[in-house]
């Protein structure tokens, strides 16, 4: 290679750029096919049946409460922890329960569970697809004239739009829970009050705002998970790669899209 | 030949992979209840072509008919309907994992009928006698043999009773009595269905034995596409090399090969 | 496919003539479990059947189980030979009673 390093520098990151785009278009367009077969398969007589997306929702849902339960109880007791060491040094130990009520609706359940489910189900929606990819069962479901997008995708998404919610829900009580046990030991605050108070502060915007969230987080780690198993080309290594990719950046949309969310709404 | 008897009409079909040009110029024929077996070395293009055979790539140009229809300008819908006539065996079986056999077997026709549950069980159960994997529908694929999954492959492309049969590989890995057998059925899949049926392969004994016409690959074009006899009695070099198993001995052409070797070194 | 259904005591017949194929097998496996809801022996004649897939045979399978269940007679007549040879496949013509003919199972049956 004869080529200026800067000129092969600019041209990397050129190409590398044009990659990018190509893959936000296609996971557009994943989505979208998703959605038509949601939308429309009953009327092409193709539809998304109930009992993959019941199946899937378990896989995904029911399955994450345990570790999703662990995760939010522990992130509201170090909430409290924290707020109430931070809000000492103003004797103002009294206010953590408007900290913990606000910082675990708004953004630390949606977070966590965004997580939680990249972790545990991004990677497997990419190791399984990839898997198919390889094994060419992608190609049988194609040639039996089953669309995968239809039959893969579809039911996922919707599992995930109808789970992720949930469990976000679930996690604002049980991360609310952890906060108020640490609480009553620490403040000797009722818990009864705590929740009290708790439900006082608390507005309904603030709950939406986080379930809202949890909706995109449910589209990020389904069209992640999903695009890197279809793209899977080279063996079990390719599996291995995309799994690996799924989690990682299904991580990384997650926090950015947090991020330009509450920038968006919370000025 | 008359063209609406014709199951299988591929002409001038040219395809590329990225820029390299794999497939160059195919045209071949076949009739209904015919067997087309494609034969050709290693990397000749047979994959390529069966793929899209199956409508699973779009070729750059030339036109693909399929009991009478072009799959290269079929909207969704059109191939979704032409695919209930199609059934496909592929190399490694491709059998859905997460499935056992028997729900393997029956999903096309999950997908494609709206028969009775009972009936939809029988004749998938009748597709595994045939293929003799009877009471292996509980199994799951992880649990069978490589011989064991080709059959049910077959099974699960046969569900239908498709007018059009693909075969890629019967025999490759498969012991002698075993690959006998596979080749066995295929006949009586043709006699008592009349579908037509391609079958890719290497293997040239199973070639003539169920062959009606071979079409010959070389380095993505047609050598030769004609009946068993005249493949046999061709006088090209490189078909009676195939035939003989004789290595390839091109003649070398020594400025050309030295330029190979040493290309880019400076 | 056309269905007819005659009295030919003892037995119920059904006709079937056509193509016995996805869209009409269940047509043909309603009218068949429907007489032997009667209680009646069986006899479905197949010869002016054009074409039969395996969704028609299996209907006739269910046919003949549920007819054994009930310990009714079952069989087939005049097999035309394209549906013999989809019989033949699943080796079911070793397992239906098969008549040549109407006439040749009414001869028997006095
Ligand atoms: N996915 C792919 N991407 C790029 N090139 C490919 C791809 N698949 C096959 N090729 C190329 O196409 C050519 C034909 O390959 P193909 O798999 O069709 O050969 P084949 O006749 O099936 O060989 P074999 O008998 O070894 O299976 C080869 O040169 C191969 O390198
Ligand atoms: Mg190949």
């Amino acid at each position: 290679m004869t080529l200026n390093p800067l000129l092969s520098f600019v041209s990397q990151v050129g190409q590398r750029s044009l990659q990018s785009v190509r893959e936000v278009g296609y996971h557009a367009a994943l989505l979208a096919e998703a959605f038509y077969w949601l939308l429309f398969g009953h009327w092409r007589r193709q539809p998304v049946r109930l009992g993959a997306v019941f199946k899937e929702a378990v896989g995904v849902g029911v399955n994450a409460i345990p570790i999703v339960a662990l995760a939010s109880f522990a992130t509201g007791m170090m909430l409290a922890i924290q707020g109430i060491y931070t809000l000492r040094t103003f004797g103002a130990e009294g206010q953590v329960v408007l900290g913990i009520a606000l910082s675990v609706t708004r953004e630390f359940a949606p977070l966590i569970t965004g997580i939680f489910v990249a972790g545990r189900s991004g990677s497997a929606i990419a190791a399984r697809i990839g898997t198919m990819q390889i094994s060419q069962e992608i190609d049988a479901l194609r040639v039996i004239g089953i669309n995968p997008v239809r039959y893969l995708v579809a039911p996922l998404l919707a599992a995930m739009l109808l789970t992720l919610p949930a469990l976000t829900i679930l996690s604002d009580l049980v991360a609310l829970f952890g906060g108020a046990l640490y609480c009553a030991g620490e403040l000797s605050l009722p818990m009864g009050i705590f929740f009290e108070r708790t439900f006082e502060v608390l507005v309904a915007e603030d709950v939406i705002h986080g379930v809202l969230k949890s909706f995109i987080f449910a589209v990020i780690v389904t069209l992640i998970g999903a695009g890197n198993g279809f793209n899977v080309s080279a063996g079990a290594e390719g599996v291995g790669q995309a799994t690996t990719r799924a989690v990682v950046l299904g991580c990384i949309g997650i926090i950015l899209a947090d991020m330009v969310f509450t920038f968006l709404t919370s000025r | 030949m008359n063209a609406t008897d014709l199951a299988i009409d591929v002409s001038h079909l040219v395809t590329h992979y990225g820029s390299r040009k794999i497939l160059d110029d195919i045209s071949f024929q076949a009739r209904q209840g015919e067997i087309m077996v494609i034969m050709g070395g290693s990397g000749s293009g047979k994959s390529t072509l069966l793929r899209h055979l199956l409508g699973l790539h779009q070729p750059t140009s030339g036109s693909i008919r399929l009991l009478g229809k072009d799959i290269t300008q079929l909207s969704a819908d059109e191939m979704y309907d032409l695919r209930k006539n199609m059934g496909v065996a592929f190399q490694g079986g491709a059998l859905f994992n997460s499935m056992t056999v028997g729900e393997n077997v029956e999903l096309p026709l999950r997908e494609h009928t709206r028969l009775d549950e009972n009936t939809m069980r029988i004749m998938s159960r009748m597709k595994l006698e045939v293929v003799n994997l009877a009471g292996f529908e509980n199994l799951m694929p992880s649990e069978l043999s490589g011989g064991m999954i080709k059959r049910a492959a077959l099974a699960r492309a046969i569900v239908m009773d498709p007018r059009l049969l693909f075969f890629d590989e019967p025999s490759a890995g498969l012991d002698p009595v075993v690959s006998a057998e596979l080749d066995e059925l295929i006949l009586i899949l043709r006699d008592a269905m009349n579908m037509t049926i391609v079958v890719v392969t290497h293997e040239l004994e199973s070639a003539f034995k169920i062959a009606d016409r071979i079409t010959v690959l070389d380095q993505g074009r047609i050598l030769m596409s004609d009946t068993v006899a005249a493949v046999r009695a061709s006088s090209n070099e490189r078909i009676q090399s195939l035939l003989n198993r004789k290595p390839r001995n091109e003649a070398i052409n020594p400025d050309e090969y030295m330029e190979r070797l040493t290309r880019e070194i400076f | 496919m056309e269905i007819q259904i005659e009295d030919r005591p003892p037995y119920k017949l059904v006709r079937l003539s056509g193509d016995v194929d996805l869209h009409s097998s269940p047509r043909a496996r309603e009218a068949i479990l429907d007489c032997l809801k009667l209680k009646a022996p069986l006899l479905v004649d197949l010869s002016a059947v054009s074409y039969m897939d395996s969704s028609g045979v299996a209907s006739l399978v269910e046919g003949y189980q549920t007819a054994k269940k009930q310990g009714l007679e079952f069989a087939l007549v005049a097999v035309a030979q394209s549906a013999m040879n989809v019989l033949k496949l699943a080796r079911l013509d070793k397992v239906f009673p098969i008549h040549a003919s109407l006439d040749e199972r009414m001869a028997q049956q006095r």
